[in-house]
């Protein structure tokens, strides 16, 4: 995304004053304290939001998952510690394991179709005339702009048993076994048409980030390109993809965070049915937490799904800073 | 590009125009169609009579107004909030250099992994801790630091993407560090304010669990919630369910096309020839 000419982070040896002398031949007359003052003073609102209405609950979730903490602890205002016995409970459960697997499978789902159909959807949109790019952006915002409920909602419609239009359209088409097909009838069928509805949601953000990304790159490099004779293909992975890479990375980086917790739409469509077989790990630490009123309990899920994220993530993370190394 | 290939892009873009904007078109067909063209077996891919009975019906349930006006204030506010937290935010991690600056990167980094569906326990803990749990207050400030990461994030990478070399361009004419950067960067960067408000504003219409949690009162329900107790309360009422969800999509619409002519870019392309 960045064609930064600012240099590579310097060493640590450098004193911050010293790498700005550096920097900028002609020194600013202002002087240094409060040049070393601004950045903290402009990051101060953005900071302390952060650690207060994220660092604070990160720390109490960690804190309740040793606890038990139900209704009637909540009420009494009682703190009772119980060590690893939530967790012993939870990891002891087979259940558990079953879910997890289901949810990394459901990920991975996700984050593959929302980042491929993002990637031929930006660059079908870069390659096609004016009046059709213009219909597929107002295609892919009308999909965007759907709020979660009212999709989730339209979907149950359309793959309704009786009078779904998806249904009816097959019955049409010739293939009746499709009259009063169920397609929320089995746990793998239901999260196949919630990945559905996710990559239909997720899409369009993907498509307007990486097209976005494709109009940063100078029509010059392609140009040189063309000139030194490059086909189509070797200008895709000489010009374009190097200055897409930092982008679909990002993206990458984002569905996974987004796709791995999602709990509105799992629980809308079938409340994690039938018979818990649409459960994700969110979806079980509701079920814990909110509707069974075992905070401690919920609070060991939700610890586990950070460490699970952070597992599936740290790649990536490693992956952003040592691109952010060249590039800042 | 060859005839060809430029037919089948076409096409293949139509296609993917149709399938993105099917049920859009689904929910709204569905939602002026009378009852009895609802629930039918008969193929009905276009509606053939119209009512606007299933909106009236909707906007004229006891509380509408009340849920519209709560969505716009925890809407409004969050995004505002994390628009100019973000941008203060994003200056600095861009275009400074000063002590912990990867520290900074890493804890936006960290507050965008936090998964907020996650947090649901302890941030109900939290929020019953200050008496805020029932209050609209806490939506807005939930709302407005679950934007806020990407927020600056985004912010950032669009001010790495606008080169240096045009303030220092402008330093060298003579203006300050800061003239340069409000007279050169800042107005490059409508496109990443546009993208981020967009952003912004439809994640916070558009949650429902935290609102769904939290707000326990229903004068304090926001449009989400309503939209789900409608579903629940008229059980397989699709067609006014249809046209809830169709005035509840009109705003986020009306504020797409107001800065749809922002969103594409690339106006930096040429400005550092040499």
């Amino acid at each position: 995304m960045s064609v930064d000419t600012n240099a590579v982070l310097p060493g640590r040896n450098t004193t911050p004053a010293a790498r700005d002398q550096r920097r900028r031949p002609a020194p600013s007359r202002r002087p240094r304290a409060r040049r070393q003052v601004l950045p903290y003073l402009l990051l101060a609102p953005a900071v302390l939001a952060i650690l207060a209405l994220l660092g604070y609950p990160v720390v109490t979730v960690v804190i309740t998952s040793f606890q038990q903490l139900d209704l009637g602890q909540l009420v009494r205002h009682e703190t009772v510690w119980v060590g690893f016995a939530n967790y012993r409970e939870i990891l002891s459960d087979p259940d558990f394991w079953t879910i997890t697997v289901r949810t990394l499978v459901f990920t991975a789902a996700c984050v593959a179709s929302i980042v491929l159909g993002g990637l031929v959807t930006a660059q079908l949109m870069r390659h096609a005339g004016k009046v059709v790019r213009m219909i597929m952006q107002i295609a892919l915002l009308l999909a965007w702009a759907m709020p979660v409920i009212s999709a989730t909602t339209v979907f149950q419609w359309i793959f309704d048993q009786n009078y779904g239009i998806l249904n009816k359209t097959l019955v049409a088409l010739g293939l009746h076994g499709f009259t009063g097909y169920d397609w929320f009838s089995t746990g793998p069928s239901t999260l196949t048409i919630i990945v559905i509805l996710l990559a239909w949601q997720g899409i369009p953000f993907a498509a307007f980030t990486i097209y976005a990304g494709l109009l940063t790159i100078p029509a010059d490099l392609y140009e040189a390109a063309s000139i030194d004779g490059a086909k189509p293909r070797q200008a895709f992975g000489a010009v374009t993809w190097p200055a897409l890479k930092p982008i679909v990375m990002i993206t990458v980086f984002l569905e996974i965070l987004w796709d791995f917790k999602v709990l509105t739409q799992v629980w809308v469509i079938r409340n994690g049915g039938p018979d818990g077989g649409s459960t994700t790990l969110s979806v079980l630490q509701y079920l814990d937490g909110i509707s069974g009123h075992h905070y401690g309990v919920a609070a060991a899920v939700s610890v586990l799904m950070i460490l699970i994220i952070i597992a599936v993530t740290a790649q990536y993370i490693r992956l952003l800073v040592r691109a952010q190394e060249v590039e800042i | 590009m060859s005839r060809t290939k430029r037919i089948s892009v076409s096409v293949a873009g139509l296609a993917v125009a149709v399938v993105f904007a099917f049920p859009t078109y689904w929910m709204i067909s569905s939602a002026v169609k009378p009852r009895g063209d609802i629930i039918t077996t008969s193929y009905d891919l276009f509606p053939v009579h119209l009512t606007f009975s299933h909106f009236v019906d909707a906007v004229e349930k006891p509380g509408f107004g009340i849920y519209l006006r709560n969505s716009l204030m925890v809407t409004l506010g969050a995004l505002a909030c994390a628009l100019v937290a973000g941008l203060l935010a994003a200056i600095p991690l861009s275009r400074m250099r000063f002590r912990g600056k990867r520290g900074f990167l890493m804890l936006v980094l960290c507050a965008q992994l936090a998964p907020f569906e996650a947090l649901l326990i302890p941030m109900y803990l939290l929020m019953r801790q200050f008496n805020l749990d029932t209050k609209l207050t806490s939506l807005l400030l939930i709302y407005f630091v679950s934007t806020l990461p990407f927020t600056v994030w985004t912010l950032r990478g669009f001010i790495n993407g606008i080169p240096a070399d045009l303030e220092e361009a402008a330093q060298v004419d003579g203006a300050g560090r800061w003239g340069a950067f409000w007279r050169v960067t800042f107005p490059l960067l409508g496109p990443g304010l546009v993208a981020t408000s967009v952003y912004a504003f439809i994640t916070a219409w558009n949650e429902f669990l935290y609102a769904f949690v939290l707000m326990q009162d229903s004068s304090h329900y926001t449009l989400p919630v309503w939209l789900a107790t409608f579903q629940t309360a008229f059980g397989t009422d699709w067609g006014g369910s249809m046209a809830a969800s169709t005035l509840f999509t009109i705003p986020v619409l009306v504020f797409f096309l107001v800065v749809q002519r922002n969103l594409v870019g690339g106006m930096t392309a040429g400005a550092v020839k040499g």
